[in-house]
């Protein structure tokens, strides 16, 4: 059951990309400096899937979808809690990472 | 609280589980009986599916019970998830007309 929200943006899905697949780019919009990104996988310009956490809490996945739209672009996001615990999250960071 | 509400959505991400959650909350009760009867799979089937929403703290035997023992929605328990899905999807909100507004004023 995850939550999901959509909008339609006048530009193009390469500039909606932009603001959202880089640190700077979200520095633009995004405004929670105690939580961390970490991006799991980019498909440029159309979908990016991170996973974020503040503290101790559980991470979360969030997922974008960036299409191109009569307006310009249409991005629609879903987030999701999932279930196996951090530590095991943690390891797989570090097999991606290595 | 998080920690709590994993496993929720856990036990609902399966169809089945959802159907005894919409039961419960349709009826107030059901039995492992009852539910074999209303879908196409075993009562160990049934059986192991109460166990994960149990698990997860969905459900619990209904007091009063005897003979054949009947379960509820445990008061309160969807409150949480609910919590999160509506304050997730509300902070979604806020963050794409600020991702808009950025990028459409570039």
């Amino acid at each position: 059951m995850p939550a999901q929200r959509e909008i339609e943006i006048e530009a193009s899905p390469e500039e909606v990309w932009d603001a959202l697949s880089t640190e700077e780019g979200r520095e633009r919009w995004l405004d929670e400096p105690e939580r961390t990104i970490h991006v799991e996988s980019e498909d440029p310009p159309h979908r990016l899937v991170w996973w974020w956490w503040t503290g101790d809490e559980p991470a979360s996945r969030v997922e974008f979808l960036v299409v191109a739209a009569p307006a310009g672009a249409r991005v629609l996001v879903t987030e999701t809690l999932p279930t196996f615990p951090l530590a095991t999250l943690a390891a797989r960071f570090a097999l991606v990472a290595a | 609280m998080s920690d709590a509400i994993g496993p929720v959505f856990a036990a609902l991400a399966d169809p089945t589980r959802r159907h005894v959650v919409e039961t419960l909350l349709r009826d107030g009760s059901t039995s492992v009986p009852a539910l074999a009867a209303a879908l196409p799979i075993t009562r160990q089937a049934v059986a192991k599916h109460l166990a994960t929403l149990g698990d997860a703290g969905l459900i619990e035997r209904a007091p009063g019970t005897t003979r054949e023992v009947h379960y509820r929605l445990r008061p309160g328990a969807l409150g949480p998830a609910n919590d999160w899905l509506h304050t997730t999807a509300a902070a979604w909100d806020d963050r794409l007309a600020r991702l808009k507004g950025a990028v459409e004023t570039r």
